[in-house]
C-alpha cells in the first residue's frame, strides 16, 4: 500500500560539483546508535556529497533546554555554534535537535542565526536539496511492511509532513523517500500521528504515562501490520526499542537512513526471521 | 480607586502592541460561493441536528402541526395569524404545563441549520425553552448562506435577547452517549414554507 | 453538598500538584485509562470531520488569531465600550479585581434580592474563582444544571474537563449515583433514562430558584449584550424564568463586533465537540421585563497574564477543549491530575501564573508534541509556552535539587565534546558489563517500564576517526 504518491523534490544534485555539508551527529545518537550515523553519513556520500564531521561539538543543548534549564543547555549549543560555523549546510541526524537548534541558536547573535538557517534534517535535506529521484538511485531494498514514524518535533515544527491536525493538502517528505525502496510497504496506524511518549525528560519524569503512550504506539503499529519501525528520530526509537524489548515483543527499529543505506542487508538484519534480500546493484 | 479603575489601568499598562483590526466581511465575501439550493443545504444540517422538516404553504402551516403533534392539547403560538389553544400568558410559570410551543424564526442559517429567533419573535423566552416540543416556522428564501451572512444580518434593536437554535436540546454527558432532549425541548420540527 | 476546594482563589489549597504521581494512579488501571483515552480521542475525530468540512478551515483559524490579538492589545478600551453599551440596555455592570471580589459581589446581588436558590450553568471561571462553596457558606442553595456539572456536583468533585465535566465517569456509577441521590431504581444506567430522571429534577429546581448564574463564551462590545452557548438549553432555562440573572465572565471574553463573533462561533462547537453550532447560541441584551440583569467583569490574574510576553497569547483562548480532546497526556491522566479548575494543556499555560510553586509540575505534564497547538482555533501556541514556563519554574528554584545539579552536569557536560566522548565511553562499558537486575535497580524511573538501550562497542566518531586515520586524513 502505497503512501501520497512520490513526488519529485528539486532536480538532483549536477554532476560534477560535489555538495560539501556538514553532518551533525546528536549526542546520544553517536553514543547509541552509530549505525544509523555510518548509514547517514555513506548515504550522504553516495549521493554526492562532501561530509565533514566536525569534532567540537556533542550536543545541540536540547535535552537540558527542554527540562527547563536553558541556561545550561545554551553552553552546548553554543559550542555547537563554534563547530558548526564554517557556511556549510550542517545535516542533523535527528528532527527535534534541527529544531532546536533553528529554533534557539539565532538568540545567540550573527554566528547562531547563520547555524539556526543553515541546520537542516537528514530527511528534509534529502527531499528538498537532492530530490527523491537521486534517493532512488541508491537502488535500497526493503521487502517488509513498515511502520513510519516521524518525531513530534519533526512533523509539527520541521513540517516534514502534513500533521493529522490541520486541514492542508496531504504530503510526506518521508514516505516520498521510503517509496524509493524495492519492496517496501505501508503500515498505516490508526493514530496517524500520535506521540511515542518519550518527549526527553518527560520519560524520565513521568514514567508512568511515557510508557503507556509507548505502548500504545506500539500496539498500532502491531495492529496494522507492520514487520519493522522506520523513524525520523532516534529518541523516539530509544523509547520504543525499551518498551518493546521489556515487553518481551521486539520490533527491529530502524533510522531512514539505514533503510535508504541498505543498512538492513549489511547488519543482516531478520525480520520476522527472514534476512533482507540484498539491493539489486551494490552499493 | 474603584475596581474598574484598577482593572482598566492594568490592562493599560499590560497590553502588548496593537496590530490591526481583520476585516471579517472582506473575508466572507472571498468565500466561494456555494452552487447549491440554501435551503437543501440547511436541510440536510437541521436533520443532522436532529430536528424534523416538513415543508409546505403558509396556509398548510396549521394542518401540519396538527399532523405532527396529534396528542398536543395545549399548543402557545407566538405566530401572527396562528391560533393556538392557550394564549401566551405573561408569567413564565404558567408555561410549565403546555404540550406544543409555535414560533416564527427570522432566518435559517445553511451551514449548520440553525435559525435565529429574537425575544420578539418568541414572545416569552421562557416558552422557548419550557416546551417540551416545539415548531418553528421559517421561509424558504430567508436563508444566510452561512454565520457570517447570519451574523451580518442580526438586528438586535430594542431585542432583550436573541438565540440561534439548531435542533433539539441534546445532551452527550453521560459515557458520550447522545441524548435527545436534555432540558430544553425534545423535538424540533421545522415547517420550511413559501412566502 | 460542597464540592472539593477551589484550586485559585480565597480557600485554595497550598499543597503543590503532582502530576505524574496522579497521572501515575490514573494509568495503573490500564483498561479504564484505554476507556478514558478512547472516548476523548473519539471527539478529537469528531473535531477533524467537522473542521475538513470547512474548506476555510485554516484561514478562519488566522482569523480568529487576529481578531482575539487586536482585541487584547486594546482590550481596555473594548471593554469601555462594552460596559458602556451594556449599561445603556439597563445591565448593572460590576468589576472583580480577583475571585474573592467576584464572589462577595455576587453573594451581594443574591443577598439584596433575597435570592436563597441559585441555578447555574456552566462557568470555568466561577470553578476558578471557588463560587460554590463560598455561597454554599452564606446558606445560598447552588445548582448546576449543566448534566456533566451536575453529576459531579453531586459526587463532590470537580469537573475534570472544560466541556464534558463527567467525561471521567462510567454510566455505572452515575447510575448508582442518581439511584442513591434521585431515587432512580438500583442498577438502571441507560443514559437516556438516566437523562430524564436528571431532567425532571432539574426542571423542578428552575422552576423554584430564584436567580440564575450562567457563565459567557463571548460578550460583544459592539451591542453589550454577552452570548451564551449551550447544547442543553440549561443556561436558557435559567435565564427565562428567574429574576435576577448574573452573567459572570473573565476581561478576556470580549470580542469588538457580531462579525468578530461569526468568525468564533464557527470554531467553537467544531472545535470543542465536532457540531458545526451548539443547539443553543443566546445573546443575552437587556433584562426581561421584571428582571434585574448584572454583568461581573473579572480580572483574577489576566491583565497579570497579559503583561507577561511569552504567555498574553494564553488569554485568546475560548475554552473550547480542543486541547484537552487532542492532549496524548491528559487522555491518559485524566482532567484530575492536574489539580486545578483548567486542566490539560491550557490549564498548565493558564494556571501556573497564580501560584508558580502549587503548578510547578504541569508545564512538564507534556511531551512537548505540539497536537495542542495545530488544533487550538485561536492558535495560542501553546507547546512554546509549555517551554517558556519550564525555564520560568527552574529560574524560581523550582525544579528540585536533584534535577537542577543532573542538568548542571549534564549541561557541562554536553558542551565539552572530549568530556562527553569519556563519559560516553564508561557508560556504555557499564551498559555492556554490568548484570540486567543491577542494571535495572540502578537506571531509576527509566528502567520502571523500559529496557536499557543496548551499548554498541565503538561510538560513531570513533569510527569515524579511524576511517579518516584510514584513508589517511586528518579530522
Amino acid at each position: 500500500m502505497a503512501g501520497p504518491a512520490v513526488a519529485a523534490g528539486p532536480a538532483d544534485v549536477a554532476g560534477g560539483q560535489p555538495r560539501a555539508v556538514a553532518l551533525f551527529v546528536p549526542c546520544f545518537v553517536d553514543q547509541l546508535y552509530p549505525g544509523a550515523a555510518i548509514a547517514a553519513l555513506q548515504v550522504l556520500e553516495r549521493l554526492g556529497c562532501r561530509v565533514t564531521v566536525p569534532a567540537g561539538a556533542a550536543c545541540c543543548g536540547q535535552p537540558p533546554a527542554n527540562a527547563g534549564f536553558e541556561r545550561e543547555g545554551a553552553r552546548a549549543l553554543r559550542t555547537f555554534v563554534e563547530a558548526f560555523s564554517g557556511g556549510e549546510r550542517i545535516v542533523v541526524l535527528s528532527g527535534s535537535c534541527a529544531g532546536h537548534v533553528r529554533e534557539h541558536a539565532p538568540a545567540l547573535g550573527e554566528a547562531g542565526a547563520a547555524v539556526g538557517q543553515a541546520a537542516v534534517e537528514f530527511c528534509a535535506f534529502l527531499y528538498d536539496e537532492l530530490g527523491v529521484a537521486a534517493v532512488a538511485g541508491l537502488g535500497a531494498t526493503f521487502p517488509f511492511r513498515i511502520g513510519v514514524h516521524i518525531g513530534c518535533h519533526t512533523l509539527r515544527r520541521l513540517g516534514l509532513a502534513r500533521a493529522s491536525e490541520l486541514q492542508l493538502p496531504a504530503f510526506d517528505k518521508v514516505r516520498a523517500l521510503l517509496g524509493t525502496v524495492a519492496g517496501l510497504s505501508f503500515a498505516e496506524a490508526a493514530r496517524p500521528d500520535e506521540c511515542c511518549g518519550f518527549g526527553g525528560s518527560f520519560a524520565v519524569t513521568e514514567p508512568a504515562v511515557s510508557a503507556k503512550l509507548g505502548r500504545d504506539r506500539l500496539r498500532a503499529y502491531r495492529a496494522a501490520g507492520a514487520q519493522a519501525i522506520v523513524s525520523t528520530d532516534l529518541s523516539c526509537l530509544l523509547h520504543l526499542d525499551g518498551v518493546a524489548r521489556r515487553a518481551g515483543a521486539p520490533l527491529p527499529m530502524l533510522h531512514v537512513a539505514q533503510v535508504l543505506a541498505g543498512d538492513a542487508v549489511a547488519a543482516g538484519l531478520r525480520v520476522d526471521g527472514r534476512a533482507v534480500a540484498p539491493p539489486a546493484t551494490s552499493p | 480607586m474603584s475596581a474598574r479603575e484598577e482593572i482598566l489601568r492594568a490592562v493599560r499598562a499590560a497590553r502588548p502592541a496593537a496590530t490591526p483590526h481583520p476585516d471579517v466581511r472582506a473575508f466572507a465575501r472571498e468565500l466561494p460561493d456555494a452552487a447549491d439550493d440554501l435551503a437543501a443545504r440547511f436541510s440536510a444540517a437541521a436533520s443532522a441536528a436532529g430536528a424534523r422538516i416538513l415543508e409546505g404553504r403558509r396556509s398548510d402551516v396549521a394542518r401540519l402541526i396538527a399532523g405532527a403533534y396529534p396528542e398536543a392539547r395545549v399548543v402557545v403560538s407566538a405566530v401572527a395569524g396562528l391560533a393556538g389553544t392557550a394564549p401566551l400568558g405573561d408569567v413564565p410559570r404558567t408555561l410549565a404545563g403546555i404540550d406544543l410551543f409555535v414560533c416564527e424564526a427570522r432566518f435559517g442559517v445553511a451551514e449548520n441549520g440553525a435559525v435565529w429567533i429574537p425575544a420578539s419573535g418568541a414572545g416569552a423566552r421562557a416558552a422557548l425553552f419550557l416546551a417540551p416540543h416545539e415548531v418553528v416556522v421559517l421561509e424558504r428564501e430567508a436563508m444566510a448562506a452561512n454565520l457570517h451572512e447570519a451574523c451580518a444580518r442580526l438586528d438586535l434593536a430594542g431585542e432583550s435577547f436573541g438565540a440561534f437554535v439548531a435542533g433539539p436540546s441534546k445532551t452527550a454527558d453521560i459515557e458520550q452517549a447522545l441524548v435527545i432532549g436534555a432540558h430544553g425541548p425534545k423535538t424540533l420540527t421545522l415547517i420550511l414554507v413559501d412566502g | 453538598m460542597s464540592r472539593s476546594l477551589p484550586t485559585v482563589g480565597p480557600g485554595a489549597s497550598a499543597v503543590p500538584v503532582d502530576h505524574a504521581a496522579a497521572a501515575a494512579r490514573f494509568t495503573a488501571d490500564e483498561a479504564r485509562t484505554d476507556w478514558h483515552d478512547g472516548a476523548l480521542w473519539h471527539v478529537r475525530r469528531n473535531r477533524d470531520r467537522a473542521a475538513a468540512a470547512v474548506p476555510e478551515w485554516e484561514a478562519l483559524r488566522e482569523l480568529a488569531s487576529a481578531i482575539k490579538e487586536h482585541t487584547l492589545a486594546r482590550l481596555d478600551e473594548y471593554l469601555v465600550e462594552f460596559e458602556a453599551n451594556a449599561l445603556a440596555h439597563g445591565v448593572r455592570v460590576h468589576w472583580a479585581r480577583d475571585a474573592a471580589e467576584h464572589n462577595a459581589i455576587v453573594a451581594g446581588i443574591l443577598e439584596a434580592a433575597g435570592a436563597r436558590r441559585l441555578v447555574k450553568s456552566k462557568s470555568m471561571l466561577t470553578e476558578e474563582c471557588g463560587l460554590n462553596p463560598y455561597l454554599e457558606a452564606r446558606g445560598v442553595e447552588v445548582v448546576d444544571t449543566d448534566l456533566g456539572e451536575r453529576i459531579v456536583q453531586l459526587r463532590q468533585e470537580p469537573p475534570s474537563h472544560i466541556v464534558m465535566p463527567a467525561i471521567h465517569l462510567k454510566k455505572e456509577e452515575i447510575g448508582t449515583l442518581f439511584h442513591e441521590r434521585l431515587g432512580t431504581p438500583a442498577g438502571l444506567s441507560d443514559p437516556t433514562a438516566l437523562t430524564a430522571a436528571a431532567r425532571a429534577d432539574l426542571r423542578a429546581r428552575f422552576l423554584a430558584a430564584d436567580a440564575a448564574l450562567t457563565g459567557v463564551n463571548f460578550a460583544v462590545a459592539e451591542t453589550g449584550g454577552v452570548v451564551v452557548c449551550t447544547n442543553e438549553g440549561n443556561a436558557d432555562l435559567g435565564t427565562a424564568l428567574a429574576s435576577v440573572h448574573i452573567a459572570s465572565l473573565g476581561i478576556e471574553k470580549v470580542v469588538p463586533t457580531l462579525d468578530d463573533l461569526g468568525v468564533f462561533l464557527r470554531l467553537l462547537a467544531r472545535s470543542g465537540t465536532g457540531q458545526p453550532l451548539t443547539v443553543y447560541t443566546s445573546h443575552v441584551q437587556a433584562p426581561r421585563a421584571g428582571q434585574a440583569l448584572h454583568f461581573v467583569l473579572v480580572d483574577n490574574g489576566r491583565s497579570r497574564q497579559l503583561a507577561r510576553a511569552g504567555f498574553w497569547r494564553s488569554l485568546k483562548c475560548i475554552r473550547c477543549g480542543a486541547c484537552l480532546n487532542t492532549c496524548p497526556v491528559f487522555r491518559r491522566s485524566g482532567g484530575h491530575s492536574y489539580g486545578a479548575s483548567l486542566a490539560g494543556p491550557i490549564g498548565s499555560v493558564l494556571t501556573p501564573g497564580f501560584d508558580l510553586e502549587r503548578y510547578a509540575t504541569l508545564p512538564f505534564a507534556s511531551t512537548l508534541c505540539g497536537s495542542c497547538t495545530a488544533v487550538c482555533p485561536v492558535k495560542v501556541d501553546l507547546d512554546a509556552q509549555l517551554y517558556r514556563w519550564r525555564q520560568q519554574v527552574t529560574a524560581a528554584g523550582l525544579a528540585g535539587r536533584k534535577k537542577t545539579l543532573l542538568a548542571r552536569v549534564a549541561g557541562g557536560v554536553l558542551g565539552r565534546p572530549r568530556l562527553f566522548a569519556l563519559a560516553g565511553a564508561l557508560a556504555r562499558a557499564l551498559l555492556r558489563r554490568l548484570p540486567r537486575p543491577l542494571l535495572r535497580a540502578g537506571a531509576g524511573p527509566w528502567g520502571a517500564a523500559r529496557e536499557l538501550p543496548r551499548a554498541p562497542a565503538q561510538s560513531f566518531r570513533s569510527w569515524y576517526r579511524d576511517r579518516q586515520r584510514r584513508q589517511g586524513r586528518t579530522s
